[in-house]
């Protein structure tokens, strides 16, 4: 491989990358009312992420998960209330939570599945339960001990109303974001290249193995 | 070493621990990260304005192509309403003027007179359940600042309450909405000497686009329909904005009265709001006991 050919191949890579951050994230923020279901919003940031650590590795993934994070910190960061009332917008709990998002999504049985676009579907799910999971106790315990009052939600509405929809919306908007990163993705033919030296090397795909 | 370095595990726990320490920096008052979002605005907010107006743009190609029938059908039913409202327009300019005169003479004071109202546009929503601030399109560059134990209440086209201001920068405000766990606003019946209660954001009502209230006494007869408006107590929301209607009333515990309520406006479907701000000699003088106690019993407001 000559040295335009790399350039090449990174240059479409940053284009690509770019504007989809800019485009999902921006479109998640401005119309989340197009994607709802009982109240619930398609997370399109959040999907993005998952696919681009399980197609293209833990440092695509990684790199993706901080800057959508930061993006998402930035139109939408969450806010908390102590106990006098006064409210805080934190930052960087996105950029916590996506980074998370695109380990766990760069491990999640890449190597036994060979990073097929139908087991996609099954780590959208897994990295979304977590997600979702993670975003309930972190808010159970900031209520708790911060805001000092309780966490009324039930086990079975925590389910029903906030798991389940996202779960079923995630996994509609998983489907044309495989097809577009696959195929007009930052990687011709949807593979990166250096996933598949490294597989030949029991490099990306073990990394969490010990 | 450099094995240990290049380790994924290794780099894993070393971002996680920067981002908790960035977190935990960030939720200090005053702290310089927060600034450092200031650059990446720059950029990103004119991005997202231009994602949005093609959005808008296509949905509006879209509702023209689709909607001509009934556009149409609409139309001629305004055209009537035109013609009714000219009449009551010409009937109600006429109770202007008697009012006006009435006014001078009684020294009625108008509910909102005090506060200057400034119009914003939506900039961007919750991502999620959680990243739930709403960005609106006026700053500190506008006259909005929010003053420590001041709160600045965000208002729809017809005066309802939606949310209040927490955070400005020098082009936009976030916006805390009303459904959101952490608002609380001291509010009561719309009547003479109506109770006075608290509506509360509540996780697992929010679901339904409902908010909690709290505060009423067993002996208190509360109606389904029945409006409540912030109460005005403590000087930081003006009296009067009307927030919604009560939905359902729980008599079950009665040491803990509680109601629904339903917004009379829906963040989502707005696309401008209005902040109003007191005018400097609207300010009541600081009462440090009333103000420190409402600030902790109404929490939001």
């Amino acid at each position: 491989m000559n040295l335009s050919v790399e350039k090449k191949i990174l240059i479409r890579k940053i284009i690509v990358y770019v504007i989809f951050t800019l485009l999902f994230s921006c479109f998640q923020v401005s119309f989340p009312n197009r994607l709802t279901l009982f109240g619930q919003v398609a997370d399109l940031m959040l999907v993005y992420v998952i696919l681009v650590g399980y197609f293209f590795g833990f440092a695509d993934g990684a790199v993706v998960g901080i800057i959508v994070g930061f993006i998402r910190d930035y139109f939408a960061g969450p806010s908390f209330t102590d106990s006098q009332g006064n409210v805080t917008a934190s930052i960087g709990i996105g950029m916590l939570m996506m980074f998370i998002a695109a380990s766990i999504s760069s491990s999640f049985f890449t190597k036994r599945m060979n990073r097929n676009a139908a087991f996609a579907f099954v780590c959208v799910i897994f990295c979304t339960i977590c997600y979702k999971v993670t975003g309930h106790l972190i808010m159970a315990a900031v209520m708790q001990f911060f805001s000092r009052t309780s966490y009324n939600l039930s086990f079975y509405q925590i389910v029903v109303n906030s798991i389940l929809p996202t779960l079923l919306l995630n996994v509609i908007i998983a489907g044309p974001m495989i097809l577009v990163l696959r195929f007009i993705g930052p990687y011709s033919k949807g593979v990166n290249p250096s996933l598949s030296k490294n597989f030949l090397s029991g490099g990306d795909d073990l990394w969490l193995r010990t | 070493m450099r094995r240990i370095l290049t380790s994924k595990w290794f780099i894993i726990v070393s971002v996680v621990v920067l981002l908790l320490a960035f977190i935990l920096l960030g939720l200090v008052p005053g702290s310089p990260i927060k600034y450092l979002y200031k650059p990446f605005g720059a950029i990103l907010s004119p991005i997202q304005s231009v994602v949005k107006d093609t959005g808008n743009a296509f949905s509006d190609f879209w509702s023209a192509v689709t909607d001509g029938m009934a556009i149409r059908r609409e139309n001629e039913e305004l055209r009537a309403q035109i013609a009714d409202l000219q009449y009551q327009l010409t009937q109600n300019e006429e109770a202007g003027i008697r009012y006006e005169e009435l006014r001078d003479a009684f020294q009625i004071k108008d509910t909102f007179s005090n506060y200057d109202v400034y119009g914003a546009s939506i900039v961007s929503r919750e991502a999620d359940e959680w990243f739930s601030v709403i960005r609106i399109s006026s700053g500190v560059n506008d006259g909005i600042e929010v003053i420590p134990g001041q709160s600045l209440a965000v208002v729809d086209s017809s005066m309802n309450l939606i949310g209040r201001v927490i955070e400005t920068s020098s082009s936009e405000s976030k916006i805390l909405p009303l459904l959101h766990e952490g608002f609380v606003v001291s509010a009561k019946i719309n009547e003479v000497n109506g109770v006075i209660v608290t509506v509360s954001g509540d996780a697992s009502l929010k679901f339904q686009g409902l908010c909690l209230v709290s505060g009423f006494s067993s002996d208190d007869v509360i109606e389904v329909g029945t409006e409540i408006v912030t109460s005005g107590n403590g000087g930081l929301f003006p009296q009067g904005i009307p927030i919604g209607v009560i939905e359902s009333v729980d008599y079950s515990n009665p040491l803990n009265v509680t109601a629904t309520l339903r917004p009379y406006s829906q963040i989502g479907d707005l696309k401008d709001v209005f902040i109003m701000i007191p005018q400097a000699d609207a300010i009541p003088p600081a009462d440090e006991d009333v103000a420190s106690s409402e600030t902790t019993a109404t929490a939001g407001e």
